[in-house]
């Protein structure tokens, strides 16, 4: 799934000596693979590049607790993939709220559906709708699929990830896949 | 045995089926069916999504990442510590009971020369205390400059703490405690040598060090922030400076007092 620096045990040592830079080389070292997969499950570039910086942040302050045995990788990555699911269950929040707040917003969302599964079919959008079905999912299917499918994790590594029993794990990754079909169904007769 | 689940299948094509669910699906060609049809659904999709690839970041992404947030870390100071705590509550011990012993010197040595000056009559007395408590009262200088110098330390730390940082609070705490207790001896001293501005400055220290040293449940932020404005609002450490600066000045006064000098 991810490349451990060699070195990434030295640095760590040396940033908890006090040598505060040597965690610079990390950063530069991890920030790509943290991007990508905070934009994978936040859909949204602005978003992915905050939780790269919070995740950062937060295995700063959390590195005295990490364990030398462990590969820090693999431990900032499931910083980076807890962030991204509180930035997004933030945002869904902020979006009920929001709903909730002003009825006039639901009108703006029923003009959203203009633009809804028929028009993109219509006009060939078909990675647009299957982007759609993939938002339809809830936070922890996404992210278990996108970990699973395009991040390459194992059962295992999702369920640390997503801090929840490797069952659950496969079952949200089994979930996914079923609505992800059920939805994609009506568009492969057409198609 | 069983036809395969859709449940199955999925876990199969991940390649964590159960096992045998590959020979089974040689030899059923409904199961077997089913799993290309699956295959088929799974394939189309990640190609759709795998085409919607995240935006490319440039080679300096991860530098401007660091320097974002760069100037936000504090500076990690556990490492040391860790073995030094060690040294420093070792040493801090011998030092507290070199300082006892010293005290305890001073004051029998007092206690002799002042039996030794028995022919005084009671109108000698106040000349008397002046003198007699002298190697004392240097010796209490010497330490009092010491823990002044340890307080200030201290009350740096505290000033710039991080509550996040549990692991940086927990030695302050260990270190206020080992403080307090001294810091009550000081303040006694200084009130019995007619000392009021120390004798003040030391209460201070005595309230901030007690909080500090008996936090219920540990320091959290609230109670950090508490503690760091009655430092501001006291003026604690500058007033700590203040007499940590002044305590060559006492020591140079008191061993002139010793020598015969005039103040």
């Amino acid at each position: 799934m991810l490349c451990m620096g060699k070195n990434d045990h030295a640095t760590i040592q040396a940033i908890l000596s006090g040598d505060k830079e040597a965690y610079g080389a990390l950063v530069v070292r991890h920030s790509p693979s943290l991007f990508r997969v905070a934009w994978r499950i936040t859909g949204n570039e602005a978003d992915a590049e905050e939780v790269v910086q919070e995740a950062l942040l937060r295995g700063y302050r959390k590195l005295a607790t990490f364990e030398s045995r462990a590969n820090f990788g693999t431990w900032i990555y499931r910083i980076a993939v807890r962030c991204a699911l509180d930035r997004v269950s933030s945002r869904t929040r902020d979006e009920d709220s929001r709903i909730g707040e002003d009825p006039e917003q639901d009108e703006v969302q029923v003009a959203d559906e203009a633009a809804g599964p028929e028009r993109m079919l219509l006009s060939g959008e078909i990675g647009a709708l299957q982007e759609l079905a993939l938002q339809d999912l809830t936070i922890t299917e996404r992210t278990a699929f996108v970990l699973r499918h395009l991040e390459g994790c194992s059962g295992e590594e999702i369920a640390l990830a997503l801090g929840i029993v490797p069952n659950a794990a496969k079952q949200a990754v089994f979930r996914a896949v079923q609505k992800l079909r059920r939805s994609l169904a009506p568009l492969r007769v057409k198609a | 045995m069983n036809h395969l689940s859709t449940a199955d299948l999925v876990e199969h094509y991940y390649g964590e089926g159960r096992f045998g669910a590959g020979a089974h699906l040689s030899n059923c060609a409904g199961c077997a069916r089913m799993y290309a049809a699956l295959q088929s659904d799974l394939n189309a999709i990640l190609n759709e999504i795998k085409a919607t690839e995240p935006p490319e970041r440039d080679h300096f992404y991860g530098e401007r990442v660091w320097l974002s947030m760069a100037a936000a870390l504090p500076r990690y100071e556990l490492k040391k510590r860790s073995w030094l705590r060690g040294v420093t509550l070792g040493r801090g011990l011998s030092f507290a009971a070199a300082c006892s012993l010293l005290l305890a010197g001073a004051f029998f040595a007092g206690r002799v020369w002042e039996q030794r000056k028995q022919p005084h009559t009671a109108s000698t007395i106040a000349p008397a205390r002046q003198s007699a408590p002298q190697p004392k009262q240097r010796v209490v200088v010497v330490v009092l400059g010491d823990h002044l110098d340890r307080s200030e330390r201290l009350l740096v730390e505290l000033k710039h703490a991080d509550a996040q940082s549990t692991e940086m609070i927990a030695p302050l705490r260990d270190e206020a405690r080992t403080l307090l207790a001294a810091n009550r001896t000081f303040r006694a001293e200084a009130a019995q040598a007619d000392n009021p501005e120390l004798a003040t400055a030391l209460k201070h220290l005595d309230g901030l060090l007690a909080e500090l040293a008996n936090q219920p449940g540990g320091l959290d932020a609230e109670a950090l922030g508490k503690l760091q404005r009655e430092m501001k609002s006291d003026r604690l450490l500058f007033e700590v400076r203040v007499l940590r600066s002044r305590a060559p000045e006492l020591r140079a006064r008191v061993t002139q007092q010793m020598s015969g000098g005039s103040i």
